[in-house]
């Protein structure tokens, strides 16, 4: 049976990414698009549209990591348009059998996370600003990114003693930093990691060359150093 | 005086909006008697986050002290948000 065949149009518009964009990421190999005929006109497969768009990890860590372009869909340049999809994305999630109460917890996390990349990159992005936003509520996924000055940059305004991405990330989860002079700092990591742990809720956060990986049944609080170094902050939930 | 926090919208998370809330509550706050209470109503709020609620209910607490009062909620967003937000003001909030 043939399957059925979209549009570059229509692909766009799925996508959130303009005919251009789509045609570069066609000659590129990134997205390629099927010719009928050997005529020259581009057409998708609706599938691999959504095979595409399901790898949030890599459109996210591909971003921060090269600046590489991803579908609009995620991309949230403000704190308004982030609160307008997190709302989205919980009531998708209170549909969800199973998450009737844990919900409010997943949102907390994911709102957190996207929260602190606004307030604390405001007026200070090196070069893109807003966040990648992208969710799977049927694979229980969650994947939050941004090009901003990450947590050690962030943090050593107030404390300048820290030297590595890992002590900082570290004071992030784990210290109620005091005052909030000069720039706002919330509370809000170090709920994030008491959530985490106590809930069946996993998360993968890496800022820097550190990481912080909690998983599974027995989670412990750990910051590793990883094999890469990421500008920004990358968050990845998964439940 | 008795506020329902679903006023100021149900999925509460930033720093910025809860900054807004806080000031455009303090006409309301006018209106408080000085030895009465505020009581915090959470029903209705789906998801409350430490910072919109740091914005919010720590300088409410600074001001009112015992006067403010927090009402009981079974959202886990909120008990979550609560004891966080005591251990890092270092202050129990006083709860009906």
């Amino acid at each position: 049976m043939e399957e059925k065949l979209i549009k570059i149009s229509e692909a766009a518009e799925i996508l959130g990414v303009s005919i251009d964009t789509l045609r570069r990421w066609d000659e590129s190999g990134k997205l390629t698009a099927i010719k009928k005929g050997g005529g020259t006109h581009r057409y998708y497969r609706e599938k691999d549209i959504e095979i595409f768009a399901s790898n949030l990890l890599k459109f996210a860590s591909d971003w921060i990591s090269q600046g590489a372009e991803f579908p609009g869909t995620f991309y949230c340049p403000t704190s308004a348009v982030f609160q307008a999809r997190l709302v989205k994305m919980e009531h998708l999630l209170m549909e969800k059998t199973g998450f009737e109460k844990l919900y409010s917890l997943i949102v907390l996390v994911a709102g957190e996370i996207g929260d602190n990349s606004f307030a604390h990159n405001l007026g200070k992005w090196p070069d893109t600003p807003g966040i990648f936003f992208g969710y799977d509520i049927q694979k229980g996924i969650i994947v939050l990114a941004d090009r901003g000055l990450g947590i050690l940059e962030t943090l050593r305004r107030v404390r300048s003693d820290l030297s590595t991405h890992v002590k900082a990330v570290e004071v992030a989860f784990t210290e109620f930093l005091s005052g909030r002079a000069p720039e706002k700092r919330g509370n809000g990591l170090k709920l994030v990691r008491e959530v985490i742990l106590a809930n069946p809720i996993d998360l993968f956060f890496t800022s820097g060359d550190a990481e912080v990986n909690l998983k599974g049944d027995d989670k412990s609080f750990r910051v590793t150093r990883g094999p890469n170094v990421f500008r920004g902050c990358m968050a990845k939930i998964n439940f | 005086m008795k506020i329902k926090l679903e006023k100021f919208g149900t999925t509460l998370i930033s720093r910025e909006l809860g900054s807004e809330a806080f000031k455009a509550f303090q006409s309301t706050l006018l209106e408080l008697a000085p030895n009465e209470e505020l009581e915090i109503d959470f029903s209705g709020v789906l998801t409350l986050s430490p910072s919109w609620t740091d914005e919010f209910l720590s300088p409410l607490l600074e001001r009112l002290g015992e006067r403010l009062v927090l009402l009981p909620s079974d959202n886990l967003s909120v008990q979550a948000t609560l004891k966080i937000l005591q251990e890092a003001n270092k202050r129990p909030f006083k709860f009906k």
